[in-house]
């Protein structure tokens, strides 16, 4: 039986950890909520993002966290222009398989760039507070984890906050809910749908920055994240924001605290068991995802 | 084009039978310099990939044999040349790599890449085509129980025997200083996990209890939860089986966790030259294994140091060092048979190996049947921000510190 103690740091390393997962789903479920898109490459921007951090922390001196003043309006428009220059184009009947082939072409071309402009070694910055940390209740929290639990705190609220309180996030939702509909009502779905996609690869940029932080990067990292990103937002219910980040903090705390008891191999199975048992028992998703029942 | 072609058919066709002749006038003497052909040299290497860091230092190791040994004339009379492929540090991509050099590019000796896990199967394959097959970095156990026939590992110890000294000084310690627990962490690899559990034998055998013992996949980056099971087990001292960037991760982590050991023991990572840098300086009083260093007093060592610095700016580490170790048995198999070539030649070169002692830039190595080599390695420890030799004692630079300052 492991210790109270331990319980309690592991605990607090997988919220950490959950809130991270919790921005990145976000953009993940946003994409197919918006368009039926799967986007594999979302972590691929994911780690492009931690590059451009990691970048502008060597070569330029910056602080990482300030990247995003470039890369969160960068990724934006790079999100609306493959909506519509790319996305868009698909055919409606075949669209959710042929995005999964489109994105992950996408995923692999940048994969394929970045090995080639920063080669294929292991990065990691170099922060002066890197291995600082605070005491709480005897546990300890690195001050790098706590910035980017912030980050993905401070993105989700922003991202809640449009959603539901601008005019953008009301057509956004209704584009969501019912695409006819909202058509019907004046609204232009493509463009809110172009917007929308932007939106989803900003969260990429704030999330690729935060982890960036603490963690090594490499070129093929994000095969390490898509799995567990996608298992997250079916588990959550495909298209729910609430949903992706609820099941990302659950599965989060989940991993952290099966590490304990099997080791860091086998606890990354956690995302796919609740995967399949999402599917098995409740495949439109346990929280929210009444649109993921239409498919 | 066609021109080309014809006259190179004709060149072959002329050294063919000229070989041949060569060949069958032979007699006692061995054939020495029956062409001006280059000796190319095979090699498979992780450019990219998780190995990619260690890769480079290893092809920067052959790089300087080759320059070193082709500026003194070469071997045979003929010129070195070689020949490296990327493998990805993947080991499906290794096989085809080392089919390719022997089958289809006829290479005349194969080297080996970096890591058990791609040394393995590509020892399968040199033994497949009867290959000599020296290699710089395939340590662990398994390496040895594969019945190789031709795999010589390049190196003073294998990964179970790197922290010897370690042992016996800690457990020859009077028993209130000596550590009582040990926390295990080891990257899922032969080589890294080897040398942790070669310790982890030797020191539970000596009544040091295991408190964690963790194993991470090679992939890992996130070491918090690792770290947070050590940090509570409040363990005397931990152990690091790591590569290179697994090592840094976990040392960063276990230092947000404020974790403060008597005793931490690292494999490779520490003797890197970007340490220090990568974990923000807080190197106090951590301890490597090292089976390499540029003040070693063997002969060719010097001519090495002095050599390779010049071709590449800064002094060799332990894996350009490995490589050279490699190339220098290779070198020295190839004078002493007069031959390097695929086919009766290999076997000539394999037997020499296996009776001969060679001297390198890591001092004489000899092997056992098995292809191990004889020996172990030294232990260093970082010292107000510089490392030092502390083990064993007649080789030491310093004093072993223990236990250790906080990091």
């Amino acid at each position: 039986m492991p210790s109270g103690a331990l319980l309690f740091q592991s605990v607090i390393l997988g919220l950490l950890l959950g809130g991270l997962y919790a921005l990145l789903a976000a953009g993940l479920t946003l994409y197919f909520g918006i368009m039926r898109v799967v986007m594999i490459a979302h972590s691929a921007f994911l780690i492009l993002a931690a590059y451009l951090a990691w970048w502008s922390h060597t070569e330029l001196g910056i602080d990482p966290l300030l990247s995003m003043v470039v890369t969160v309006p960068l990724f934006f428009g790079c999100g609306v222009l493959l909506q519509r220059l790319l996305l868009a184009r698909l055919r409606a009947v075949t669209l959710t398989m042929m995005s999964v082939l489109l994105t992950f072409a996408i995923a692999v071309v940048i994969e394929g760039l970045l090995g080639y402009v920063f080669s294929g070694t292991q990065r990691r910055i170099q922060l002066g507070y890197g291995a600082a940390s605070l005491e709480l209740l005897g546990a300890r929290i690195a001050v790098v984890k706590l910035i980017a639990f912030g980050l993905a705190g401070v993105a989700l609220a922003s991202l809640y906050l449009v959603m539901k309180k601008t005019t953008f996030g009301w057509a956004l939702r209704a584009t969501i809910q019912h695409r006819d509909a909202a058509k019907l009502v004046g609204i232009d779905t493509d463009r809110v749908a172009g917007y929308g996609f932007g939106l989803g690869l900003a969260t990429a940029a704030v999330g690729g920055t935060a982890l960036s932080l603490d963690t090594t990067i490499y070129p093929s990292l994000h095969w390490h994240w898509i799995g567990p990103l996608m298992a997250i937002i079916v588990v959550g219910g495909l298209g729910s924001v609430p949903g992706a980040a609820a099941a990302a903090m659950v599965l989060g705390l989940a991993q952290s605290l099966l590490q304990i008891e099997l080791g860091t191999t086998w606890a990354q199975t956690v995302f796919y068991i609740a995967l399949f048992l999402t599917l098995a028992v409740r495949p439109q998703g346990f929280f929210g995802g009444r649109l993921a029942q239409r498919f | 084009m066609l021109n080309r072609t014809t006259r190179t058919r004709w060149a072959t066709a002329v050294g063919a039978t000229l070989a041949l002749a060569l060949g069958a006038c032979g007699g006692d003497e061995p054939e020495q310099a029956s062409t001006d052909e280059p000796i190319v040299v095979g090699i498979s290497l992780p450019l990219t990939g998780d190995f990619s860091e260690p890769g480079k230092g290893v092809q920067r190791g052959y790089e300087a044999w080759a320059k070193i040994t082709n500026d003194k004339g070469g071997l045979l009379g003929r010129t070195i040349e070689l020949k490296v492929l990327d493998d990805q540090s993947n080991a499906d991509r290794v096989v085809a790599d080392y089919e390719q050099l022997i089958g289809s590019d006829q290479v005349d000796i194969v080297v080996g890449p970096f890591s058990t896990r791609l040394v393995v199967p590509a020892a399968r394959v040199a033994e497949e085509y009867g290959m000599l097959f020296v290699e710089p970095a395939g340590a662990a156990a398994e390496v040895f129980q594969q019945g190789f026939k031709n795999l010589f590992y390049a190196a003073p110890a294998v990964a179970n025997d790197h922290y010897n000294h370690l042992a016996e000084h800690l457990l020859a310690l009077p028993p209130g200083q000596r550590p009582t627990t040990a926390a295990y962490a080891a990257m899922d690899d032969p080589f890294a996990q080897g040398t942790a559990y070669g310790l982890k034998a030797k020191l539970e055998a000596g009544g040091v209890k295991t408190v964690v013992d963790e194993v991470y996949p090679p992939n890992t980056t996130d070491f918090s939860s690792i770290a947070a099971k050590i940090a509570t087990s409040k363990a005397d001292m931990v152990v690091g089986g790591s590569q290179y960037q697994d090592g840094v991760n976990l040392i960063v982590a276990l230092q947000q966790l404020n974790y403060q050991p008597k005793l931490a023991a690292f494999s490779t990572a520490p003797t890197s030259p970007e340490f220090a840098a990568a974990i923000g300086n807080k190197t106090a009083g951590i301890l490597s294994p090292t089976g390499y260093t540029q003040d070693a007093p063997y002969e060719s060592n010097k001519e090495f140091v002095e050599k390779y610095t010049a071709q590449f700016g800064s002094p060799p580490e332990e894996d350009e060092a490995n490589a050279y170790t490699t190339g220098q048995v290779v070198a020295a198999a190839i004078t002493a048979a007069g031959c390097a070539e695929q086919g009766e030649c290999q076997k000539k070169l394999v037997d020499w190996v296996r009776a001969n002692k060679v001297d390198t830039v890591v001092g004489p190595l000899s092997w056992d049947e098995t292809g191990k080599p004889q020996g172990a390695h030294m232990i260093q420890q970082w010292v107000g921000g510089e490392i030092k030799i502390v083990l064993p004692a007649d080789a030491k630079e310093a004093d072993l510190v223990y236990p250790k300052p906080a990091w």
